[in-house]
């Protein structure tokens, strides 16, 4: 998009999730009015007084949420049709995040929540990139306010956005912290991509992954690290589907349940 | 002529410095690391152990280097310098060196780089002997176990330090008050080093082992989690990105950032070819990087031994575990 002088059209749509990721828009206050001067928000239930459809084209559209119902996607797929460029946002939408904690229970209790909840498709929790095209990811649970702004400046200038694509421990040693690993806590740091400022471990929590894994994740490397920590099977497959879908590589922690 | 101050005369020192400079000291953070940081009264820590370096005062995380603003014709382009009058306290002999290595680098071989350039020119540096080894360092084998190009070089003795001007800028700062002269000899600051590495033709002999085992049985064990080289002195790799501001006419700014040969992203060019996908081509890279190419393109070390990236490492990879396996492998293989 160019520096245009026309304002551009933006709408934020909520799958399945807490609507924290818009909320967490909102929290900008001051500066969502400074992005004001180049965007219009078309379409939001969360950020506008009345809500009704829009049928006018979006420029961008920000989608949070999982998609877990067969109304989800219905709902996303025509979403993708009006909109020149689609951002999933948060943990939901990019790697199904809470709601897909689902797809980790053990069958029995899956069947239970099964007939309480509203239909599901194939029994599993999806992130969005499973139906259509995600251009850009904003990360996280939720969302990094400063990244967002970040991204909307860059788009909005006609420059390309970039992924960090560095890991969580990239950012923890740039601000000094002791490293939780050689504390002997288990942090999943080193296999979760940045963009946090390393949050959870400069305040002496672990990171539980909520930014979604790197594309260069050592797992196997990590979870034998895990085991030497103390941690058992039933612990380590817990912190890495806390966020995540199990990686293939750490099959063996699913076992017999 | 040397000097010698007491120990209590140090936090004395520093504040009357702090009213012309930014002053930084050691000093421990809240979660316990010993950091470089700006002084204002805070216990200054003597500590051998300290897992940061003042890397970031010279190749800051995040640099901005130019604004641009677009103009009727063409752009506007601020170049910015940092030209803040600065000194540090108690950087170690193994930091010095690591100077000494990027100046090679950014002030000699590229010409000039002028962000670099500027922080240094403004920095004047107090460095503090070792008086003792700290856990994984391997100076002595480097022969970076000494401070060279500070402005002035401390030893501790006893409850007092040995103070040794090196520059005319350092004398300078020596208040007359708190430092008396001295005649004595400097006291030894010679450490014996738990970590030894065998540097006898070691750049030759590293590069030999290029296609040796040990690269990838060491990387099975990597996260390329990157901690080793942001906290090691002479990592300076960057990569550039620009921000905005909202709004027509807008202003914007280039940023330089630090970055990581340990990373895919690192290594993808244009077309999205990655040149060193396999973890322990970008493992090697940074060994040799240290230990073979620096030697061979500027005639030194990168590495100058503070171990900082063994002690840092989740996994306890090794560096000069690395580099005396590889040379042993080499050398009987060459018998």
């Amino acid at each position: 998009m160019k520096l245009a002088s026309k304002k551009a059209k933006v709408g934020f749509f909520s799958l399945s999730c807490c609507e924290g990721c818009v909320l967490a828009v909102l929290d900008l206050e001051e500066k969502l009015l400074q992005a004001f001067k180049q965007i219009e928000i078309v379409e939001s239930r969360l950020l506008m007084e009345k809500v009704k459809p829009s049928a006018l084209r979006l420029d961008i559209a920000f989608v949070e949420g999982s998609v877990v119902s067969k109304h989800d996607l219905n709902k996303l797929q025509y979403i993708r049709e009006k909109s020149d460029f689609l951002v999933a946002l948060g943990a939901c939408a990019t790697i199904a995040g809470i709601p897909g904690i689902r797809n980790a229970l053990p069958p029995g209790l899956k069947e239970k929540i099964k007939r309480q909840a509203i239909k599901p498709i194939k029994e599993k929790v999806f992130p969005l990139t499973a139906f259509v095209k995600v251009d850009y990811l904003l990360q996280g649970c939720s969302i990094n306010e400063q990244e967002f702004l970040d991204f909307l400046n860059k788009f909005l200038h006609g420059a390309k956005p970039r992924l960090q694509e560095v890991p969580v421990c990239f950012e923890c040693k740039l601000r000094e912290n002791a490293c939780l690993l050689l504390k002997g806590e288990a942090c999943l740091g080193p296999v979760t991509y940045a963009g946090c400022d390393a949050l959870c471990p400069s305040q002496n929590v672990q990171c539980i992954g909520c930014r979604g894994f790197t594309n260069d994740a050592n797992f196997e490397s990590l979870d034998a690290l895990f085991k030497e920590i103390g941690l058992s099977r039933k612990e380590r497959y817990n912190l890495f589907t806390y966020f995540n879908q199990l990686p293939e590589q750490l099959k063996h922690l699913k076992g017999d349940r | 002529m040397n000097y010698v101050l007491s120990k209590e005369d140090l936090a004395p020192f520093l504040a009357q410095l702090s009213k012309r400079f930014q002053v930084i000291v050691p000093a421990k953070n809240d979660s316990g690391i010993v950091t470089f940081q700006e002084f204002s009264g805070q216990e200054v820590c003597l500590e051998t152990e300290r897992l940061s370096s003042p890397k970031k005062f010279f190749r800051p995380a995040k640099e901005k280097i130019f604004s641009f603003a677009k103009k009727k014709e063409g752009y506007e382009v601020k170049p910015v310098f940092d030209k803040t009058k600065r000194v540090i306290f108690g950087i170690r002999p193994c930091d010095t060196h690591a100077l000494q290595a990027l100046d090679e680098l950014f002030i000699r071989y590229y010409g000039l780089d002028q962000f670099y350039s500027s922080r240094r020119k403004n920095t004047l540096l107090i460095a503090l002997q070792c008086t003792k080894a700290c856990e994984n360092g391997f100076c002595q084998s480097m022969g970076t176990s000494q401070a060279v190009g500070a402005d002035i070089v401390f030893t501790e003795r006893g409850d007092e330090f040995f103070v040794r001007p090196e520059t005319e800028a350092g004398r300078a700062i020596l208040d007359r008050k708190l430092f008396k002269q001295t005649g004595d000899a400097e006291p030894s600051s010679k450490i014996s080093c738990k970590v030894s590495l065998e540097t006898h033709n070691l750049a030759e002999n590293i590069y030999r082992g290029f296609e040796s085992p040990v690269w990838k049985q060491e990387a099975e064990r990597c996260l390329s989690c990157t901690s080793c080289t942001q906290v090691c002195p002479t990592c300076y790799c960057y990569t550039t990105d620009d921000e905005f501001e909202f709004g027509s006419g807008s202003k914007s700014s280039r940023f330089r950032f630090l970055d990581s040969c340990q990373l895919k992203r690192f290594t993808t060019v244009a077309g999205n070819h990655m040149f060193r996908a396999s973890r322990s081509s970008r493992l090697r890279q940074f060994v040799l990087h240290k230990f073979s190419y620096y030697q061979e393109n500027h005639g030194m070390q990168l590495c100058v031994g503070c171990g900082r990236c063994i002690s840092v490492c989740p996994t306890k990879i090794s560096l000069v575990e690395i580099a005396n396996s590889i040379q042993k492998q080499v050398l009987e293989g060459a018998k």
